[in-house]
């Protein structure tokens, strides 16, 4: 590419667009990208199973925070929400707006993340898109990806099949894509033992999906562990205890939540898996989830009957409801 | 001469041996008639010589017993009748709403039977009569009747039936009566040592004695209670309830003629707080203490006072007459939630606090912790209503259209049902980030539609959306009506002064901690308001200089961060911050989670952090108790705060010029304490007197938790009173937010009268 930075020309579509989707999105995804004579691309599905489509928006500030980028994101967030719910996922669309200016060193960072996070999770990035956004209105870049994935026969995940007694594990810590992000959104320009989780939890779910007693999975991103725990409260109609005694933090997580008045609970994680299993099964779904990958995964949490509400058992033995969380939360304190 | 008449007595007459009285009182008169209930009034007809008819009426209110408090509603000659007796009718059905009388002490004569050797009920802990006893605790229904109480269980013996039908005995109706061969029994649980019945409060005492920590269910749920002055037991409890620093009631025995000989030699007692002490609620009364106290010093750490209880119920005067001197007393809970009621439910929950139980096998229908009461300004006022004050009787200035429920706060909660000009206020519930406490407001809203006969129409909640009532109301499925904090905290001060209208010239001052402020955007935290005008119609006429609240609710809990904030704001450096505060001013200087606030409550925290009183605090008000605690009543240099008008016309008293003067350490700590009160309480004045150019002030009232501190109130009112300026303050009402549930309906009330008068 002969600029170092986006023109508007680059959307035009004309010879710098061509360039720009060539030198940059193309090559810069190899193997996994999207073969560019084709207008609409085959899928290949690798069993024969049900068809699964999701798809998902990336506006995250800043475009590069400590363990990942907005490429990465866009790619572990697509291919989560398939693996999730059961799927292998298989191929992705991505639409690209850049906002004119962008430096065309981070895209092709951007897009480096793309492609390994997309050979992790084994799914190519089939068809895209790009359009530039005049200088000013857009942040930097943002990013939409679509998904297909195919789950098995016989695989059946759904909050209609959770009871009263079932545990809650979760794959890992909580609240480190949060804590990690907003640190480096607001340049804090500290702390370089905090990283985001981003990562593919595929290779977690594909394991688990076929275990007796699994009932269901979520990934706890957007208003984190909390929120899925509140989720589940409404759509089991039982109540949902964690235990704060067992919930994985890591310690500058929490010490950096303390200060800036932050729950981690409430913080989004991008490669952390949630899930419920049937009591029977608990111990060994974890010890697979170990196995596979997961070393600080944990029971958590438990359903109980009552109502239907998200609890946290403090370390003192205290309760605390787990409200859903509000746009912009106000002290409560008089 | 003979006469006739026909009363109509409304008021607390049920559940008190009102009509047994009536009885006794007609009877001795030699007058005939009857007496009978209808709803929540008494009605009776009286005849017989006309003298004795007239001191009838005469005595009937002057000497009615002491828990009645009856109401004359009317009073009409009645034609004679060919009565030959008095009698008292079965009670008649009724749409008018009854009145749930409160748990009360053991009355003297009570009180002389468990102690008389040859009485059926000596030495029994649950002995009680029309004139004492529980009654909110063990309501399940009304009318007020035995099988609607949790009494019911208990079939009455032949000895207990006698009196309860006898209308001359003062048993007479006594619904929860009950003796040692019919009644509840204690149970003492040590580990696997399991003791029923007498020999299981002698086994208590002797817990106590070797410095254990004893749960004891009393009539509104548990208490903890160990020995006061001994350190250790004092401090064990304290790390087992983590509760480092928050001051433990002390409970201590009824001696002595007047009662009070047995607190006399540890506080600082007047004839204010031997009255408030004696009340027949029986209310934790905070009090000064004696420099030579003997209380073990972790009773109060810091503090200047401490709050005081006697003993009110039969078990607790029995269980410190044998102990003979202070027990700590504090609520049988885990931090902030409601106190616990059962057995099962005590000894899981306080399992790692409490080394034994004292259960009995009464059941508790609902909480009430005990209540509080605090001597401001000449008065004894009620910081919290409990046990004994519980349901508190209110009234409202102007009358609701539909009966409606108000769901309070988020701290320090109670709930109010209201319906024509009347408010029940509940007990205290406590801090409702709990489950438990969400669980007790539902049911306590639930009881008291049922008891009452009344179903809410409509529901009003805190403006703020992420409190937990907020929540709560939500799912009620009623219409909602949100009033903004510190509205309802003025409405609750001007609704206790009778005063509803939108068109009144009130300025009350409303300082406490934070509340969701309105009319702005982004919102801000308000504390620290002034409102001019009356219910349904305030305006927001002076506040504080705003600042921030880095790390948003964090700094309720920590007061560095409050003066870490106005030191920044100063472009001062924050000295004993710890190594965090260079994250937090990045937080901070970036807005980040620091919302703008003009809390009062919040300024109080930051001077006590100033002067390294208190970093982090682990009860709410630590920081303000012992800021005032330092002052020793002396009044300080007054610092005069700018006050400039802002662009929204809100005068605004700028706290900046305090900050360097706080942080001078060439002045003693006890004298910077004393100038922040008397600075405060000269802005709070100016502010007063700026108004008053503005506006015609008929009154000047002080509300919101800020005024709980003494030293500050007392100090306002002299001014005021210099001034010939008339101040309204709280008495029944908490001026905390105990009390934004009745300011809630009364500011409701308001808003509906102004909307039909349009
Ligand atoms: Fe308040
Ligand atoms: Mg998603
Ligand atoms: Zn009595
Ligand atoms: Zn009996």
């Amino acid at each position: 590419m002969e600029h170092s930075h986006i023109l508007l020309a680059h959307g035009n579509g004309g010879r710098f667009m061509r360039e720009l989707i060539r030198e940059v999105f193309a090559q810069g995804l190899g193997d996994v990208g999207p073969d560019t004579q084709l207008d609409a691309a085959p899928v290949r599905l690798p069993f024969a199973g049900e068809l699964l489509t999701t798809t998902d928006g990336f506006t995250v500030q800043p475009l590069e925070f400590p363990g990942g980028n907005i490429g990465s994101l866009a790619v572990h967030g697509t291919v989560n929400d398939l693996a999730v719910a059961g799927a292998d996922p298989v191929s992705l669309t991505l639409n690209a707006f850049i906002e004119e200016g962008t430096e065309v060193a981070l895209l092709r960072r951007l897009v480096a993340a793309m492609a390994a996070a997309a050979r992790e999770a084994g799914v190519r990035i089939v068809a895209g898109d790009t359009k530039i956004l005049r200088r000013g209105e857009g942040g930097g870049v943002y990013l939409a990806t679509a998904g297909i994935g195919v789950r098995p026969a016989g695989v059946k995940l759904s909050m209609d099949l959770i009871q009263a007694g079932d545990a809650i594990l979760v794959s890992g810590p909580v609240g480190d894509h949060g804590t990690a992000v907003m640190l480096a959104r607001e340049a804090f320009g500290l702390r370089g033992d905090l990283r985001s989780d981003a990562a593919s939890v595929w290779p977690l779910t594909r394991v688990l999906r076929a275990m007796p007693g699994v009932r269901f999975m979520r990934d706890p991103t957007r208003g984190g562990i909390a929120t899925v725990a509140h989720e589940l409260a409404q759509a089991s109609g039982l109540q949902v205890r964690l235990w704060a005694s067992q919930l994985p933090v890591r310690e500058p997580v929490r010490a950096v939540c303390d200060i800036v008045g932050y729950d981690p609970y409430y913080l989004a994680c991008e490669g952390r898996v949630v899930v419920v299993v049937a009591a029977a099964q608990a111990q060994a779904v974890l010890a697979q989830l170990s196995a596979a990958g997961a070393p600080e995964a944990a029971i958590v949490g438990v359903f109980e009957t009552g109502p239907k509400q998200a609890i946290v058992e403090t370390h003192l033995g205290g309760e605390r409801l787990l409200l859903e969380l509000e746009d912009d939360p106000l002290p409560r304190i008089c | 001469m003979k006469k006739a008449v026909t009363l109509v007595l409304a008021g607390r007459v049920q559940g008190v041996g009102f009509r047994p009285y009536l009885y006794r009182l007609a009877h001795s008169l030699g007058l005939v008639g009857e007496v009978w209930n209808e709803g929540g009034q008494v009605r009776l007809h009286v005849q017989g010589d006309t003298p004795a008819v007239e001191q009838f009426q005469r005595r009937l209110m002057q000497e009615a017993p002491p828990l009645a408090q009856p109401v004359l509603v009317s009073a009409t000659a009645a034609p004679l009748s060919l009565a030959t007796d008095f009698t008292i009718v079965t009670s008649q059905p009724s749409q008018t709403a009854p009145y749930l009388p409160p748990d009360l002490f053991c009355c003297d004569e009570c009180l002389q039977e468990i102690a008389d050797p040859g009485a059926r009920r000596y030495r029994y802990p649950f002995t009680n009569c029309t004139q004492c006893g529980p009654r909110y605790t063990l309501i399940a229904g009304l009318p007020y009747d035995r099988s609607r109480t949790s009494m019911a269980q208990f079939p009455l013996c032949k000895a207990c039936l006698a009196e309860y039908q006898n209308p001359l005995d003062r048993r007479f109706h006594a619904q929860p009566l009950a003796c040692p061969a019919c009644g509840p029994q204690l149970t003492w649980q040590y580990g696997s040592e399991k003791i029923i019945g007498e020999s299981a409060l002698t086994q208590a005492v002797a817990g106590l004695q070797q410095g254990l920590i004893v749960a004891v269910k009393g009539v509104g749920g548990y208490h903890l209670l160990c020995d006061a002055r001994h350190a250790p037991a004092v401090e064990t409890l304290r790390q087992r309830k983590q509760r480092p620093h928050k001051p433990l009631a002390v409970m201590l025995p009824q001696l002595g003629a007047d009662g009070l000989q047995g607190v006399a030699a540890y506080v600082k007692l007047s004839e204010p707080y031997g009255r408030a002490l004696l009340d027949p609620s029986r209310p934790i009364v905070l009090i000064p203490l004696k420099p030579d106290h003997g209380f073990a010093p972790g009773v109060a750490p810091g503090l200047d006072e401490v709050g005081i209880m006697l003993p009110y119920s039969p078990l607790h005067h029995l269980l410190l007459q044998e102990w003979g001197g202070p027990l700590v007393a504090t609520s049988g809970n885990l931090s902030g939630e409601p106190v616990l009621l059962d057995a099962q439910a005590a000894e899981q929950r306080l399992a790692g606090v409490a080394d034994a139980f004292l259960h009995h096998n009464r059941p508790i229908l609902r909480p009430a912790d005990d209540g509080v009461v605090r001597l401001i300004a000449g008065k004894v006022r009620r910081l919290r209503v409990g046990r004994g004050s519980a349901p508190l009787e209110l009234t409202l200035p102007q009358p609701l259209l539909q009966p409606s429920l108000a769901l309070g706060g988020q701290m320090k909660n109670c709930v109010a049902l209201g319906w024509a000009a009347r408010v029940v206020l509940s007990a205290h519930i406590g801090e409702m980030a709990s489950p438990r406490s969400a669980q007790v407001l539902t049911q306590v809203c639930d009881d008291l539609q049922t008891i009452h006969g009344i179903q809410a129409q409509q529901v009003a909640h805190d403006a703020h959306p992420g409190y937990t009532t907020t929540r709560l109301a939500k799912g009620m499925g009623k219409p909602l009506i949100a009033v903004a904090h510190h509205h309802a905290h003025a409405s609750a001060l001007a609704g206790e002064h009778g005063i509803g209208g939108g068109d009144a010239k009130l300025l009350l001052f409303t300082w406490d901690g934070t509340g969701m402020g309105v009319g702005e955007y982004p919102a801000t935290l308000w504390g620290g308001e002034a409102f001019y005008g009356g219910p349904g119609a305030w305006q927001r006429v002076a506040s504080m200089r705003p600042f921030r609240l880095p790390g948003g609710e964090q700094g309720g809990r920590e007061p560095w961060r409050i003066a870490a904030s106005l030191c920044w704001t100063m472009q001062r450096p924050y000295p004993h911050a710890p190594e965090a505060a260079a994250l937090l001013h990045k937080a901070w200087s970036k807005g980040m989670n620091s919302p703008w606030s003009s809390a009062v409550g919040r300024l109080f925290d930051g001077a006590a952090a100033l002067l390294g009183l208190v970093q982090k605090s682990s009860f709410e008000g630590q920081g303000p108790f012992l800021l005032e605690s330092l002052c020793e009543g002396q009044p300080g240099e007054v610092i005069p705060l700018p006050l400039t008008l802002d662009s929204q016309s809100i005068w605004r008293s700028d706290w900046s010029a305090l900050v360097p003067v706080l942080q001078d350490g060439r002045r003693s700590v006890q004298a910077r304490a004393a100038l922040w009160h008397s600075s405060m309480a000269a802005a709070l004045v100016a502010q007063v007197e700026q108004i008053q150019k503005h506006y015609p002030v008929s009154a000047v009232g002080l509300t919101g938790g800020v005024f709980q501190n003494r030293h500050l109130t007392q100090q306002v009112a002299m001014h005021l009173a210099q001034r010939g300026i008339a101040l309204l303050l709280h008495e029944q009402v908490p001026m905390n937010d105990g009390g934004l549930a009745y300011g809630q309906l009364v500011e409701l009330a308001a808003r509906q009268q102004q909307h039909a008068q349009q």
